[in-house]
């Protein structure tokens, strides 16, 4: 029971706080609707994506380690330390719904063997190999990064969302309905209170002058 | 234009290497995990960072909920399928049902 002064004052701002109250909720749970339906159209992508750099993953490990197994680790590691051409993008921000989400703008991840930063003669084709797994890698890896990112934001959203709208549902709207009960109550009790005494008086009075 | 950066252990960091990526960091130790990660949400020119899904366990609580609230840099986990049975149980839990499958 939530401590109130029974006063009309209280009564009223009470009833204004209610209304506030259910039109806030009815808001939130439109919005959170807004943030599933969302959200479900992205879960399918996503899905797909990230399975697709898991194997995209075990994939370019193994040609690396079959890479530096038979050309030497050593050269390899070296050949590693001339590629200084770093793939590009651009990141901006979106906003769904006060969701903060990055959009990933692939630039140019994949390249042929003649723009990578090694000369042709002296590696193997099983470098190559190694190189062109890891840049389908990198390249999976950005797409994942826009979608796992806005998955994950999403979700938190939502289950933040979906808190208030049933702490306002089952807890703040009930109480204050609750309390706003007991005012009115209250006040209709002082006010037959008040005609009782009303009347005592009267017979009291009336007996006085007879 | 923005960059990627790796975080992980030597042997993973050599593929990444090879595409050109010059923001590599090695780490072999837990302290030096936790650094690298603090270095790299405190620069401005890295939008994306890989990092092997074997250290997420090193690093606290607190900077976990850092690294998933940022946005610059986006923190993408590679490697296993713990990244997916995170994601997984967080679906499960704001929606209650697995949707997933």
């Amino acid at each position: 029971m939530v401590e109130v002064q029974p006063t009309r004052m209280e009564l009223i701002k009470l009833k204004r706080r209610i209304q506030m109250a259910k039109r806030g909720h009815a808001l939130l749970k439109m919005k959170r609707d807004g943030l599933i339906m969302e959200f479900r159209t992205i879960l399918e992508d996503a899905k797909a994506v990230i399975e697709e750099m898991i194997k995209k993953y075990e994939v370019a490990r193994e040609k690396l380690a079959l890479a530096m197994a038979v050309d030497g680790a050593i050269a390899v590691k070296s050949i590693a330390l001339a590629c200084h051409a770093e793939p590009k993008f651009t990141m901006k921000r979106k906003n769904i719904m006060g969701v903060v989400v990055p959009v990933i703008k692939r630039e140019k991840v994949r390249r042929s063997v003649y723009e990578r930063d090694y000369g042709i003669i002296g590696t193997s084709a099983r470098l190559d190999e190694a190189v062109s797994a890891y840049e389908e890698l990198v390249d999976a890896i950005l797409e994942v990064a826009e979608l796992e990112t806005t998955l994950k934001r999403l979700i938190e959203e939502i289950e933040r969302t979906k808190r208030r709208v049933n702490a306002l549902e089952y807890k703040v709207i009930p109480e204050m309905e609750e309390a706003a009960k007991f005012i009115s109550f209250k006040l209709e009790e002082m006010d037959r209170e008040n005609i009782i005494r009303l009347k005592k008086i009267k017979t009291k009075k009336a007996k006085e002058q007879q | 234009m923005k960059k990627i950066a790796v975080i992980g252990d030597p042997d993973f960091n050599v593929g990444f290497r090879l595409v050109g990526i010059r923001d590599v960091y090695d780490v072999q130790s837990d302290e030096e995990v936790v650094k690298a990660v603090e270095d790299v949400m405190k620069r401005e020119d890295v939008g994306i960072v890989v990092i092997k899904n074997e250290f997420l366990d090193k690093i606290p609580i607190s900077l976990r909920r850092e690294m998933d609230e940022s946005v610059e840099p986006t923190f993408v986990i590679v490697g296993g399928e713990g990244s997916v049975e995170v994601l997984k149980e967080k679906i499960r839990r704001a929606i209650g049902v697995d949707l997933w499958k």
